[in-house]
């Protein structure tokens, strides 16, 4: 009680000093017009190093070339960006350019807190990113119309990253982006990878939901089935394909580690570099730690996703918007369109070893290389598709409180697959009616 | 009772008894209550309003009155009633641990040691750091991999992202940071004891154990009461030090009632009904400690 009292009273206190800070820091009405530059601040969530050299790079090109929009870098964190903008929106305070991902947009749409961008994205960049891609960031506006959020601009897909000595001698084929492993051949060459104290695969569960609903889509799992503009859970055969999969080569085939399952993505890399797991499936942003870490003459591959009935992906995309409430929209739709053109979403995608959705960008030589895995991230970028659970309102709350323990018990053996559905189901439906109300 | 009922019959004047509040009064008053009713009252009844409407996060959304609601899904809130069971049990371990230890510390600090104002002052250091600071820190003792804990027993834990030792790991960093405001109250406490009651007892040929017993604790019981049930409210209030530990999780395993309010507005965006679960935590943590302090005044009687 206190605290949330605490916390309206600053909120209070923040809105005040923002209507006098607008005040004052303009010098008169119509600043912009009398020559003073505009003002943009720029919440961005970069992280590496790389990556951050590469977004301030862009920042300080830009303002060196916009003398009349000046873009304030702001560093921010993704393990607290969406509590620090909900603050930030409701004290009507927020940074003009935010940078964040498509699953929090659907959630800050439907508030209102952030503008729609239909029909005011420079045709260049429209066209230079495909429509799969807009369709992430494309949500309800909360009443009844649909609108585009933000600019999607850096893609993940799921790779397998393996060991390539303890393959070829086990002489596997090896699968290519024309010819990959369907998820049964994978399952066998798990089992002979699997020696003693060592391992076939690791699965690094501490996250697992968004693992396992982006892998569900290969077996056309979707989790979620509206209907008459209501959303339920469903966890049918196709659903429950991958889970099965996964938790047969944790205790049938034994060709996964049990221990793994507690890490993080990152966490397996130790005993990936000393043979102890032969394959991790990963998102193709761990190829920076690999590549970097990796004792001298250890070799190793990205291998293309697996394939189901098909090799489709959930896609999740980072991605710019422009909050409803910033006093100079125009200049930050400009701001953005130069941030990701095509050279720009380049030189980001590679700072973030992620995969670009410019099309012009995905033609850069620097991202279609052999080395690293370049050539096989690049090309699996065409198997993405909109995930659904995007558009679902109440996945934040359904994901945290329900799927991640509920997934974590399954993996860890302590309840049935049928349970497992049944608290998705049950408990998830629950979750989302909060939300249709 | 009475002596409150003669004061304004005895001031000078004698005139007819005038208001608290009337002319003059209220106006010196106002610079005091100002800001108390703009920071404190304002924000509080603000929030208790909140419980009873549906409000949400958002530019576009319309608030209404929804009277008990609430209050009526609150009680079928299985992750309510869990985060609350995980409250209690972390308020009372807490408050529990916290003193026994320093009860322990306060009696050592009370002897006649060598070098007993630096030790004293040592014992007082945690309460100068912030608990985001302590939060921090405590975070690299139980790192899995660079952690002072795994360094020292040579283990292979991930304290905090373990379902069953993670609350427990938190309990331990919640009784450090809150040892010495306790010990410094106990040993204050310690302080006030009249030697003559110790030679008394010694006389009567007591020993250590039956001083402690006889003398110190029942000597010591209003300060015992009154620093264990403010350290009851703050602890099962604490928000920051678990925030920074483990943001309530694995699987919300040390998700406190704060953080599970912190969750409902600021990540879910249902303020009224995290408002609510305050008002409710509120009445609850008034009971608890209602009931605390009746069975020890009848006890003392």
């Amino acid at each position: 009680m206190k605290r949330l009292g605490a916390a309206l009273a600053v909120a209070a206190v923040a809105l005040t000093a923002a209507a006098c800070g607008s005040g004052g820091g303009d010098g008169g009405d119509g600043g912009g017009a009398s020559g003073e530059p505009v003002k943009l601040r720029f919440l961005s969530l970069a992280w590496q190093k790389e990556s951050i050299e590469a977004n301030k790079q862009i920042v300080a090109d830009w303002n060196t070339a916009n003398p009349n929009i000046q873009v304030e870098y702001v560093q921010g964190s993704w393990d607290n960006v969406n509590d620090q903008l909900v603050t930030s929106f409701e004290a009507g305070d927020p940074p003009d350019v935010i940078h964040d991902d498509s699953p929090a947009l659907s959630s800050f749409a439907s508030r209102g807190f952030l503008l729609d961008l239909t029909g005011k994205v420079p045709a260049d960049l429209q066209n230079d990113i495909p429509q799969a891609a807009w369709d992430t960031v494309t949500f309800s506006d909360g009443k009844s119309g649909q609108g585009v959020y933000g600019v999607p601009f850096l893609q993940e897909s799921q790779v397998l990253i393996a060991n390539k000595k303890l393959l070829d001698d086990t002489g596997v084929r090896m699968p290519t982006p024309d010819s990959p492993w369907t998820w049964d051949e994978f399952a066998d060459v798990s089992k002979k990878l699997t020696k003693k104290g060592a391992y076939g695969v690791a699965w690094p569960m501490k996250s697992p939901v968004n693992k396992v609903l982006n892998l569900a889509l290969n077996f056309g799992g979707t989790f979620f089935d509206t209907k008459d503009g209501k959303t339920t859970v469903k966890v049918g055969p196709q659903e429950r394909e991958v889970l099965q999969r996964i938790h047969d080569q944790l205790y049938a085939d034994k060709s996964a580690d049990p221990a793994a399952l507690g890490m993080g993505t990152a966490d397996p890399l130790p005993g990936f570099f000393a043979g102890k797991y032969a394959i991790v499936p990963a998102g193709v942003y761990l190829r920076q730690q690999v590549a970097e870490q990796a004792p001298g003459g250890f070799e190793w591959v990205t291998l293309p996703p697996l394939k189901g009935q098909t090799s489709q992906q959930g896609a999740v995309s980072q991605t710019l918007s422009v909050a409803a409430d910033s006093k100079h929209p125009d200049e930050a739709l400009k701001f953005i369109a130069y941030f990701l053109n095509g050279p720009n979403q380049a030189k980001l995608a590679k700072g973030d070893w992620l995969l670009p959705t410019s099309t012009s960008a995905a033609k850069d030589p620097a991202l279609t290389t052999e080395e690293n895995g370049w050539d096989v991230a690049t090309a699996s970028a065409k198997d993405l598709v909109v995930a659904p659970f995007l558009k679902v309102n109440g996945f934040d709350e359904w994901k945290s409180k329900v799927a991640t323990p509920a997934m974590q018990e399954y993996f860890a053996d302590k309840i049935s697959l049928d349970e497992l559905a049944t608290r998705l189901v049950e408990e998830g439906n629950k979750v989302l009616e909060r939300y249709s109300r | 009772m009475t002596a409150v009922a003669e004061r304004p019959y005895g001031r000078a004047g004698g005139g007819p008894r005038r208001g608290p509040l009337s002319g003059s009064g209220l106006t010196l008053l106002l610079p005091a209550l100002v800001p108390v009713l703009l920071f404190s009252v304002g924000p509080l009844v603000y929030g208790i309003l909140l419980a009873f409407t549906d409000a949400r996060s958002g530019r576009n959304t319309e608030t209404s009155f929804v009277g008990l609601a609430n209050f009526v899904e609150l009680l079928s809130d299985g992750d309510f009633w869990e985060s609350f069971r995980i409250g209690m049990v972390w308020g009372l371990s807490v408050t529990v641990l916290q003193f026994l230890a320093s009860l322990g510390l306060a009696l050592l600090l009370n002897q006649d040691l060598r070098l007993r104002g630096v030790a004293r002052v040592l014992a007082v250091v945690p309460w100068a750091m912030p608990p985001v600071v302590v939060g921090l820190m405590w975070r690299l003792v139980y790192h899995p991999d660079a952690g002072l804990l795994n360094g020292l027993f040579g283990s292979d834990v991930d304290w905090l992202h373990d379902f069953s030792l993670a609350l427990p790991a938190v309990i331990v960093v919640g009784v450090w940071t809150g040892m010495p405001q306790t010990t410094v109250v106990l040993l204050a406490g310690l302080q006030n004891v009249p030697r003559e009651l110790y030679e008394a007892v010694s006389v009567d040929g007591a020993g250590a154990w039956r001083r402690f017993w006889n003398v110190t604790l029942p000597q010591l019981r209003p300060v015992i009461v009154a620093i264990t049930s403010l350290d009851f409210v703050w602890n099962i209030n604490q928000f920051s030090l678990v925030y920074v530990l483990t943001q309530g999780g694995p699987g919300g395993r040390t998700r406190l009632p704060m953080l599970f309010a912190y969750e409902e507005a600021f990540r879910y965006g249902f303020f009224g009904y995290a408002a609510t679960l305050g008002v409710a935590i509120t009445i609850v943590v008034l009971a608890v400690l209602g009931l605390y302090l009746w069975r020890q005044a009848q006890e003392g009687n």
